[in-house]
């Protein structure tokens, strides 16, 4: 049997009496794909900020190819993951041509000066995954917020990772344009084994690509493996007795039109 | 050219000169990551809150530029929480705070002693002019501390004044590579103090970057346009301190200003140049 990728095992975050993540149980193998979802303040950022070592938790332990994510193996370990955060409008303002910012997502960039930092080649291979290879020389304070998000996911992707986390890396981007995105994802979980876990909110967007989705409320709810329905509990579980369920198939358009008071989720 | 031979014969000016170079290299090699960082106001911080170092010395008997040293270094430090967000304040507001209650101690500390051997009108507004022989090796002792921090750690800072929380998703220790950076701007700072004081350093450490910033497209454009800003401000502020006889610190400053002018007006007529090209 081969080593998971990543190992969640009894995973909390925060004071016992109200925890932002509760025993989360989670197995990852290489190429395997899986989605996210759950309502705001669910913990699923709090979550991927477990995985990459940014937040430590309160008991449980993180498991990345085998090995025990600890402070002296931090380096070696997360030198394998790619991580995409969430977008924020403050972030990003440095003088700098979209090249130079894909470069920077090279684990050779940290190197000192007289290093190379990275080769021109995994650069161009990284802008061209992500439609942006004409944008090369482009001022990246000048670019649109789907090219700039676009531009922050081919530096995660510059070292081509064994394990991607992405936190709503959709946002921003057309609806063209995020099923390219998801289209890619899956191609890289395909041909180049990469395990991929995407925090998304649009379920409805996701569940024809990735290979399991997982149902986030602090603890995970649910864990549907494709082609499998969530239950309908799962869902009033997680976003509260006011949510509608609707199925529809993709060429359902009409749908969304539901009475404002409620939430709504989609499923196929 | 009468004027560059007179000034290079003067022996004053040019004792004066090296040292003002290498200031001159090493503020243009840190001003790129002070603006990435947006340290500015860490600066202002730092040089202000060094007269309580002053104070120190000069009460306690210490030597001058050590005491000064370690009190920049401890007032860097100590910024990290209010430059960072991780302060229950505004970020500028811990920075305004420290440096104006550290620089009414150096104030009140002066007060208590008839001691004024202590030249403070050159800590205040700087003359490198008066520099002495021990100042310039601590000049140099400064310097190759400040653009050794920034040959190993310069990509390290600059990737994480881009996306900080990816950095660290790496596993590189940011707040440890934080520390590092505030403390070569705090040694920095004292580095500059000599040329223009404690109340025009900031002029140095932040105008030959945000020249740069107009221009530059990446680390090493920026450091080279920042580098000769730099230089050029130096050289041409101090001729015209020794054609004018003005204090040279101040010229500096002005002289870099002039720059830090002719930079944003080029930009602004390249902008609106490819504005106008992309209506037609």
């Amino acid at each position: 049997m081969n080593t998971p990728v990543l190992q969640l095992s009894g995973i909390s975050v925060g004071p016992a009496h109200a925890p932002f993540l509760q025993d989360i149980n989670l197995e990852l193998e290489a190429g395997h794909f899986l989605g996210i979802v759950g309502p705001n303040g669910a913990g699923k950022s709090t979550l991927l900020s477990v995985i990459a070592g940014l937040i430590e938790p309160a008991s449980g332990h993180v498991d990345l190819f085998g090995h025990c994510l600890k402070r002296f193996n931090r380096r070696r370990l997360l030198q394998r993951v790619g991580f995409l955060s969430q977008l924020h409008d403050d972030q990003l303002q440095l003088p700098i041509s979209v090249r130079h910012a894909v470069a920077m997502g090279d684990t050779r960039y940290a190197s000192p000066l007289w290093r190379r930092p990275s080769s021109q080649q995994d650069v161009l291979w990284a802008m061209e995954q992500v439609d942006i290879a004409d944008l090369g020389d482009r001022d990246f304070r000048q670019l649109s917020g789907g090219q700039r998000q676009r531009v922050r996911l081919a530096k995660a992707l510059i070292s081509r990772p064994e394990l991607l986390l992405l936190d709503e890396p959709s946002a921003a981007l057309d609806p063209s344009a995020q099923k390219r995105l998801y289209h890619l994802l899956r191609r890289l979980c395909d041909e180049n084994q990469m395990a991929i876990v995407m925090v998304e909110h649009d379920i409805a967007a996701i569940t024809g690509h990735v290979d399991s989705v997982a149902c986030l409320n602090r603890r995970i709810h649910y864990h549907a493996m494709k082609g499998e329905q969530i239950p309908e509990d799962i869902w009033h579980a997680m976003y509260g007795e006011h949510m509608h369920v609707i199925a529809h198939d993709t060429r359902c358009i009409g749908c969304v039109a539901e009475p404002p008071a409620s939430s709504t989720a989609h499923r196929h | 050219m009468e004027l560059i031979s007179h000034f290079l014969s003067s022996e004053v000016m040019r004792s004066a000169l090296v040292p003002a170079l290498l200031i001159a290299i090493t503020t243009a090699s840190i001003s790129v990551m002070i603006l990435a960082h947006r340290l500015s106001f860490l600066v202002v911080g730092v040089s202000h809150a060094s007269l309580a170092g002053l104070g120190l010395a000069v009460v306690l008997s210490l030597p001058l530029l050590p005491t000064v040293t370690v009190t920049a270094l401890a007032v860097g430090w100590l910024l990290i929480p209010s430059t960072t967000g991780n302060l229950r304040l505004n970020n500028d507001a811990g920075t305004g705070l420290l440096f104006a209650g550290a620089m009414a101690l150096g104030i009140v500390l002066l007060s208590t002693t008839n001691r004024y051997q202590v030249d403070l009108f050159g800590w205040l507004f700087g003359n490198i002019l008066t520099i002495s022989h021990r100042d310039v090796v601590w000049l140099y002792v400064a310097a190759i501390a400040v653009l050794g921090g920034l040959l190993l750690s310069a990509r390290v800072w600059w990737a994480i004044a881009f996306d900080a929380t990816a950095v660290a998703a790496s596993g590189i220790s940011v707040s440890g590579y934080r520390f590092i950076l505030h403390g070569v701007v705090a040694l920095a700072v004292i580095l500059c103090v000599k040329l223009a004081g404690i109340v025009l350093t900031t002029g140095l450490m932040v105008l030959p970057a945000a020249c740069a910033w107009f221009w530059g497209r990446s680390l090493g454009t920026l450091w080279a346009i920042s580098l000769g800003v730099s230089l050029s401000g130096t050289l041409v502020g101090l001729l015209v301190s020794y054609a004018f006889n003005w204090p040279s610190g101040a010229t500096v400053v002005l002289a870099l200003c002039i720059l830090f002018v002719f930079s944003a007006m080029g930009a602004w007529i390249k902008q609106s140049g490819q504005h106008r090209r992309q209506r037609v």
